[in-house]
């Protein structure tokens, strides 16, 4: 199942998506998360310490979580700014952590978090507007490395198909 | 020297490893005589002010941990509310975080300068330093140790006016550690250290254990 998080309020891209994954038959949950209350993480631990596995926020993020664990892909589709995605993407990389536990131990030769769930969804990006497209590709790497997972890569919006490929 | 330094972790004051390395930071800018004011990003209530202090200070530094690889979705969502200033205003940054290795922090690194960049600032450099996340569950004497040795950083600061010295660079630490030490340290992740982490999970109040999964 693949989990498409949508902060822009551009829907066309969604829309887009929507019927290729039809055609190729794809499950999927396309979230328009725009207008919805996701705040900050707030970097209290309670996700690690006090209740494993929960965020502290109680916000709409949590359904989104819920979605996420049981996912085999993650995109996130992020409006940028500064070069980067903006603070509404990063909010959706951000708030996924009670998906890893405070546990450690060394994958390769660097140390990472041990997962909670048994497999952690592949991270992909689809960014609208000016970023640097190779930074991108590296921060998505890195976020994958320390998900267990693996990069589908950062997509400009006007590449979609691209993205659709590693989804279909 | 004054130096405006804005705190962008979003734990509150109290509860910010940001806040206690800054505090021995500081301790060492003010040895050498510079001044600063800080502000904390946690508390929005002083958004204006953080603005009008960035638009009115020339010497800019910018303390965070890292999130996810990169800078804290708080701290994206205040710099998207700023103008860029093309003035000449410097800008430096402490990036801190939990894993030990430097290597963990390089990519955040990178963005960083490449946000001074984009926010109109000549870049002077980030104090990187890992290993941080300790900090939280310490107290008293042995918190203070923790965050001593970014004093002499603060010194270093006031002195050369950025992070770009050979001494602040080494403060980094290795990039990634020696085969025998993973080795050893990875001994300790399996067998030592979820009995910790329990232990303080307990203190945190947990009823269930650390790789509890809710959402089965």
């Amino acid at each position: 199942m693949i989990v498409i998080v949508n902060t822009t309020s551009d829907e066309a891209i969604t829309d887009t998506i929507k019927q290729q994954l039809a055609v190729c038959k794809v499950e999927a949950e396309i979230i328009e998360a725009s207008n919805l209350n996701i705040g900050h993480c707030i970097g209290c631990n309670y996700c690690w310490l006090k209740t494993p596995g929960e965020c502290a926020v109680k916000d709409d993020y949590e359904e989104i979580l819920k979605k996420i664990v049981h996912a085999d892909q993650l995109w996130v589709i992020s409006d940028t700014a500064l070069g980067f995605i903006n603070h509404k993407g990063k909010n959706i990389f951000d708030r996924v952590i009670p998906i890893i536990t405070m546990n450690l131990c060394f994958k390769k030769k660097e140390m990472r978090h041990v997962k909670r769930y048994k497999k952690n969804a592949n991270v992909g990006l689809i960014f609208k507007g000016e970023a640097d497209g190779d930074f991108l590709n590296r921060w998505m790497e890195r976020v994958a490395l320390n998900l267990g997972s693996k990069s589908l890569g950062a997509f400009k919006e006007s590449e979609v198909k691209e993205a659709l490929s590693c989804m279909c | 020297m004054h130096v405006l330094i804005i705190n962008a972790s979003p734990r509150v004051k109290q509860y910010s490893n940001t806040d206690k390395i800054l505090g021995a930071f500081t301790k060492g800018l003010s040895e050498e005589g510079a001044t600063f004011s800080q502000y904390e990003l946690s508390d929005r209530r002083s958004w204006d002010e953080i603005r009008n202090a960035y638009y009115e200070n020339d010497n800019i530094l910018i303390a965070m941990p890292l999130f996810v690889e990169c800078v804290p979705g708080i701290l994206m969502e205040f710099l998207e509310t700023l103008k860029s200033k093309n003035d000449g205003t410097k800008v430096s940054f402490i990036l801190q975080g939990g894993f030990y290795e430097a290597s963990q922090l390089r990519c955040g690194e990178t963005y960083l300068e490449m946000l001074a960049k984009n926010l109109g600032l000549e870049y002077a450099g980030t104090l990187v330093k890992g290993g941080n996340f300790g900090i939280r569950l310490a107290e008293g004497e042995a918190r203070d140790k923790q965050v001593e040795p970014f004093k002499e950083m603060g010194v270093e600061f006031a002195r050369e006016g950025s992070f770009f010295s050979p001494k602040c660079k080494a403060f980094a630490g290795p990039e990634l550690f020696p085969l025998p030490v993973r080795i050893m340290v990875g001994m300790a992740f399996k067998f030592a250290m979820p009995s910790y982490f329990t232990k303080a999970s307990k203190a945190f109040g947990a009823k269930k254990p650390l790789n509890y999964r809710p959402y089965k």
